[in-house]
């Protein structure tokens, strides 16, 4: 599978402040890769070095297959759909206006126009001037500029932001349908994972600069096994049953922690205490939330 | 691609405030010159010429630099406003591209500026100041080289609109070049200085032709001063960060 976007040691610094620091970001082609990362760690800054509006301090960008260069810049930006910050469009011109100025800039047909709208569910309002929109309207007119000419790379930066939770389900739903309504690969920042678990399939997440973990969400999922509490009635005999079996036991009370294992030995297991009058009454596992390995990563980086 | 980019910056102009500053700024100027030119009778005698330099020595003295430093800082604060950098600099087209394209549209704007001022100009004469018939053919040809004279105070108010920021400053440093520039006109360096060309090129409160034996000096200076900031907005536009 190739990347869509590669970077090489990126980095920018502002003064004495290194705003991102020696990323290698790696997006594979028809994936939506979620960007993740607090406010302020450096995601934007990314996202703008990526589409040449930012020169990197040091450190290269390749977008499909090529260098970004001064000379390959435009042929990118012709394949790429972008949404930075929020755009506000243009008040005084209604929503069709608007996307005629961008077709114009990106010389993109007139007749792609219904399309985006229609994609965005905007129809009804092209001709209402933008700044009678709300901000949630505001987005998704954002977004169908980013769509118009179907590229084959779409950046969109917190997309979600400021948008009500109804909005957040419907933008979701939106992005998770890119790659087979339009082909494109999505590379989309959020600072809360929760939003776009359940649309990326492949995940970067940043803090203070830094690259602290990339791959497929299951790898972080994996991360994000907990342990398993067994309640019991007889912990004193369970925690000696689970001692003999060399399991570590951490002892709560009659709740007992138990690190995550195979399934099948944790059927032994159960088998074993229930033959040993634990008295087995509950087992559960805990999952991590992603937040949860968020931090435990940006802890583990820390404390090293 | 830089029709194109024209095209996008055209439209960015549809059901604009910007109208109605087009529309009553150069009233001032034709009011202002107009009652000079009524209280001044027994000097004036020149009729429509007379009548010209008084009227153009407000409007391009005072008027004209502010006027196009307004254009430019409106232009540029729709970019300024609401990440909208962000949205053309990402755009697949080149950078000087977007300026020139605000160019061409300031030019146009000034062309229809220069009608409006003539329109203005024949009203004022035959209705209020009664002059017979109709104004020489010549301030047809000045208003164009008023323009020619512009370029270069149209490329400078955009630059300093794109890079400052700022809506009022390209407003100020217009008057304040305006003003500048008839000193320099009347110390008869007007060539130097880019405020002065468009004083010059309007043959501003003078009835005689001022440029007659000048005009491949004053088309030469209009050209170096307009080169020299459009390369200026050329590296702003292409070494710097963008910002929003």
């Amino acid at each position: 599978m190739t990347s869509i976007i590669e970077t090489n040691m990126l980095t920018k610094i502002y003064g004495s402040h290194t705003v991102v620091n020696k990323i290698n970001l790696s997006v594979p082609e028809g994936s939506i890769y979620g960007f993740i990362g607090p406010n302020g760690a450096g995601k934007s800054t990314t996202m703008k070095l990526l589409l040449g509006l930012l020169h990197p301090s040091a450190g290269s960008v390749r977008l499909l297959d090529k260098d970004l260069t001064q000379e390959n810049r435009l042929s990118l930006l012709r394949q790429t759909g972008s949404f930075i910050e929020s755009p506000s469009c243009y008040g005084h011109l209604t929503a069709q206006e608007n996307l005629q100025i961008i077709c114009d800039l990106k010389d993109v047909p007139y007749s792609d126009i219904d399309r985006v709208l229609d994609i965005v569910r905007l129809e009804h309002a092209r001709k209402q001037k933008v700044s009678q929109f709300s901000l949630g309207m505001r987005q998704r007119l954002g977004i169908a500029q980013a769509l118009l000419g179907s590229p084959k790379l779409l950046i969109l930066d917190e997309p979600t932001n400021g948008l009500d939770p109804a909005g957040i389900q419907e933008m979701r739903s939106l992005i998770r349908e890119m790659p087979q309504l339009c082909g494109a690969t999505v590379f989309i920042s959020s600072h809360l994972l929760s939003e776009l678990e359940q649309i990326i399939d492949h995940v970067g997440i940043i803090n203070d600069g830094k690259l602290l973990f990339q791959g497929e969400l299951s790898a972080l999922q994996r991360h994000s096994r907990g342990d398993y509490v067994l309640r019991v009635l007889q912990p004193n005999k369970a925690c000696e049953t689970l001692l003999t079996q060399g399991v570590t036991v951490r002892a709560d009370g009659n709740e007992l922690h138990i690190p995550p294992m195979r399934e099948d030995t944790l059927a032994a297991l159960v088998q074993e205490l229930a033959t040993h009058d634990a008295g087995i009454v509950g087992l559960t596992q805990q999952t991590k939330s992603l937040e949860d390995i968020f931090l435990s990563l940006t802890n583990q980086k820390e404390a090293s | 691609m830089l029709t194109r980019c024209m095209i996008a910056e055209n439209r960015k102009l549809n059901g604009s405030v910007i109208w109605l500053a087009f529309f009553i700024i150069p009233l001032f100027p034709a009011i202002m010159g107009t009652y000079n030119y009524l209280q001044n009778l027994g000097i004036l005698k020149n009729g429509w010429y007379d009548l010209w330099t008084q009227n153009t020595l407000f409007y391009a003295s005072f008027f004209f630099a502010p006027l196009v430093g307004l254009y430019a800082a409106y232009l540029w604060r729709l970019e300024h406003l609401g990440h909208n950098w962000n949205t053309i600099m990402s755009a697949p087209v080149r950078p000087f591209y977007l300026f020139f394209a605000k160019f061409i549209v300031i030019i146009k704007m000034v062309l229809l500026t220069q009608l409006w001022v003539l329109v203005l100009f024949v009203l004022c004469g035959h209705f209020w100041a009664g002059l017979p018939g109709f104004p020489p053919a010549d301030i047809i040809l000045w208003l164009l080289r008023g323009v020619l004279g512009g370029t270069a105070i149209i490329v400078l108010e955009l630059l300093l609109a794109m890079a400052l920021r700022s809506f009022a400053a390209p407003i100020l440093v217009g008057l304040l070049g305006g003003v500048i520039g008839m000193l320099f006109n009347a110390k008869g360096h007007g060539l130097l200085f880019p405020y002065s060309l468009m004083l010059l090129g309007m043959n501003s409160n003078r009835s005689e032709n001022v440029l007659s034996n000048q005009l491949l000096p004053f088309l030469a200076a209009c050209a170096v001063f307009s080169v020299v900031f459009f390369v200026l907005a050329h590296i702003f536009l292409t070494r710097r960060d963008v910002h929003t």
